[in-house]
């Protein structure tokens, strides 16, 4: 893969990333709604539905630390590519 | 007719009750059954039964779910919750539960909580269906579980989303085609309740299952070494560590008994570059170990933990290496007092299994114990519903985040990782001055009129977690200055 196609690879991920970090937010937020929602309800069977919507909110909110991680990562990534592209460059003249 | 044989019953019950309060009140101790009641309490209930088991057995009384002694004082740590010096979190933000183990690993581990369920083998502890079971309610909320002493069951593979195996003194789960399955490795030389004990499984406790996932061959017991295999020297240690590391790619961490050794042990496990550190407290459970082992060997889970934590400040090495706090840890309360005094995450144990036979106590009792529906050898391993007995423990595991959570809001904090000493106040002087806690009993500003030798040291929110090596404590500052 060539230096550019790699760079633009990086910036695809991360875009990508950041997406899905702001979308597990979101998902995260209504699960905990439908947990409130859920435990108004003085049934087993629902109040059961309701802890498990608040281990998908857990669950969510750890995917988009972990994507924000990965950006971070991604992002390390992205400079070295770039650093090694620019020596590449200088050597080549 | 059932209104007399109830009246004579009555009657008859009545007589007999008269005459043996009336023997317990008039005669002399060598003749009374009063004689135990003394005898009891002298010796204890647990000591007394267990002083028979031995002299039926001449063996050690294989004890479950470790010491009853609780050795760690966490009643003596409170929370201190704020109002205005710093504000309570919003309810409508969320308190961040995930947690990473072995930060510094090309794979870290990521769990959505900071609660793991701990190592507890298939066939040297529990039956299969307890194990699946373990793993569907750690997966459901999540978190892993751990494979213990064992080698590798598929069904519990199959079943957990994360797993962390025990490279063990056994060798069942040490080859490259068991551990290259796992999502983090354990190093396991020794546990709270049995420190570094061997262990033997006697063949007439293995069944066929059991045989095929430790690979014995019939009549073969299951030996658990003192040392592990191969490992004779603190050199071995580190290559192995540094083997593991390379070749999987996972969190690779040692699991110890605390001990009073315990910063010499930290020495070489850091020197072998270890990702996470188990250590497990002297209130550590087990399937059954001999008595003397549980309540006369290590160090409670509450010291082992700030002594570990300040250890691996000492060593700049908190934050890279993870400290997972087990041993007795059976409250959301003192989860979180673990973690505010370093733990990154928790094992539990004993919680876990009580909490995932749940209601289904009721199927065992009174005639069996409820346990019986869920170690190796129990006789009711049959009668125990994965479903029903999964979702009790994931009902538990979200109680106790939820009470953490809570918590955490009334902390002011916005992460469970985020707790540490400053949110903590002691009763006792001497596990302020152990632990670095403040002591409750005086204002923080304060803390000189009981320990003379901090005055002008002192800052006034708190003992900063990351204290510099050395010990020493920055310059007293404003005393007004507000909680951060």
């Amino acid at each position: 893969m060539q230096h550019e196609d790699l760079n633009h690879a990086c910036a695809y991920i991360i875009s990508e990333l950041n997406r899905i970090e702001t979308v597990a937010g979101t998902l995260a937020m209504i699960e905990r709604e439908h947990y409130d929602t859920l435990n108004r309800f003085d049934h087993r069977e629902l109040l059961d539905v309701a802890v498990e919507e608040q281990s998908a909110a857990r669950q969510l909110s750890m995917v988009k630390q972990v994507c924000g991680e990965l950006v971070q990562k991604m992002a390390e990534i992205q400079q070295a590519v770039g650093r090694q592209g620019e020596t590449g460059h200088a050597s080549s003249h | 007719m059932l209104r007399l044989i109830e009246n004579w019953l009555r009657s008859a019950i009545n007589e007999t009750v008269d005459k043996a309060l009336t023997r317990l009140v008039r005669d002399q101790y060598p003749e009374s059954i009063a004689e135990m009641l003394p005898s009891l309490q002298k010796v204890g209930g647990v000591r007394f039964a267990e002083l028979l088991m031995r002299s039926a057995q001449g063996a050690p009384a294989p004890r479950p779910l470790g010491s009853p002694q609780r050795f760690s004082p966490w009643e003596q740590l409170l929370f201190n919750p704020v109002h205005l010096c710093r504000f309570p979190t919003p309810e409508n933000v969320p308190v961040a539960t995930a947690v990473t183990i072995g930060p510094r690993a090309r794979r870290p581990l990521t769990v959505a909580i900071p609660i793991l369920i701990a190592g507890m083998s298939f066939g040297g502890a529990l039956s299969k269906r307890a194990k699946i079971a373990l793993a569907r309610a750690a997966s459901a909320v999540g978190t892993a579980t751990n494979t213990g002493e064992a080698g590798l069951l598929a069904e519990e593979r199959a079943a957990a989303r994360l797993l962390i195996g025990q490279y063990n003194r056994g060798g069942w789960l040490n080859a490259p085609e068991q551990y290259r399955q796992l999502d983090a490795i354990e190093i396991q030389l020794g546990q709270g309740a049995q420190g570094s004990t061997p262990q033997r499984t006697r063949a007439r406790n293995i069944g066929p299952d059991y045989r095929e996932v430790f690979g014995l061959a019939e009549g073969e017991d299951a030996v658990i070494h003192s040392r592990l295999p191969g490992v004779n020297s603190q050199q071995e240690f580190i290559r192995l560590v540094r083997r593991l590391r390379a070749e999987t790619g996972v969190p690779v961490g040692l699991k110890i008994a605390a001990t009073h050794h315990l910063e010499r042990e930290l020495a070489v496990a850091l020197e072998a570059g270890v990702d996470f550190v188990t250590v497990d407290g002297a209130e550590g459970g087990t399937h059954g170990g001999a008595p003397t082992l549980q309540d006369d060997m290590g160090l409670p889970t509450l010291y082992a933990v700030a002594r570990a934590r300040d250890y691996l400040v000492r060593q700049k090495a908190a934050g890279g290496v993870s400290l997972i706090a087990a041993g007795g840890l059976i409250t959301p309360g003192q989860m979180l007092k673990a973690m505010a005094l370093g733990a990154d995450a928790v094992y539990i144990g004993t919680a876990a299994v009580i909490a995932l036979i749940g209601d289904q106590a009721v199927e065992a009792l009174p005639f069996e114990p409820p346990t019986s529906m869920v170690v190796y050898t129990g006789k009711l391993t049959d009668q125990l519903d994965e479903d029903r007995a999964a979702r009790s423990l994931q009902r538990f595991l979200n109680a106790c985040v939820t009470e953490m959570e809570m918590v955490a809001v009334s902390l002011g904090r916005t992460a469970l990782a985020d707790i540490n000493k400053s949110d903590l106040c002691a009763l006792d002087p001497v596990l302020a001055r152990a632990t670095g806690v403040q002591l409750g009993l005086v204002a923080p500003d304060r803390q000189e009129r009981l320990f003379p030798e901090l005055a002008g040291r002192w800052q006034p929110g708190w003992l900063p977690p990351a204290e510099p090596p050395g010990g020493s404590l920055p310059e007293r500052q404003d005393p007004l200055e507000p909680v951060h």
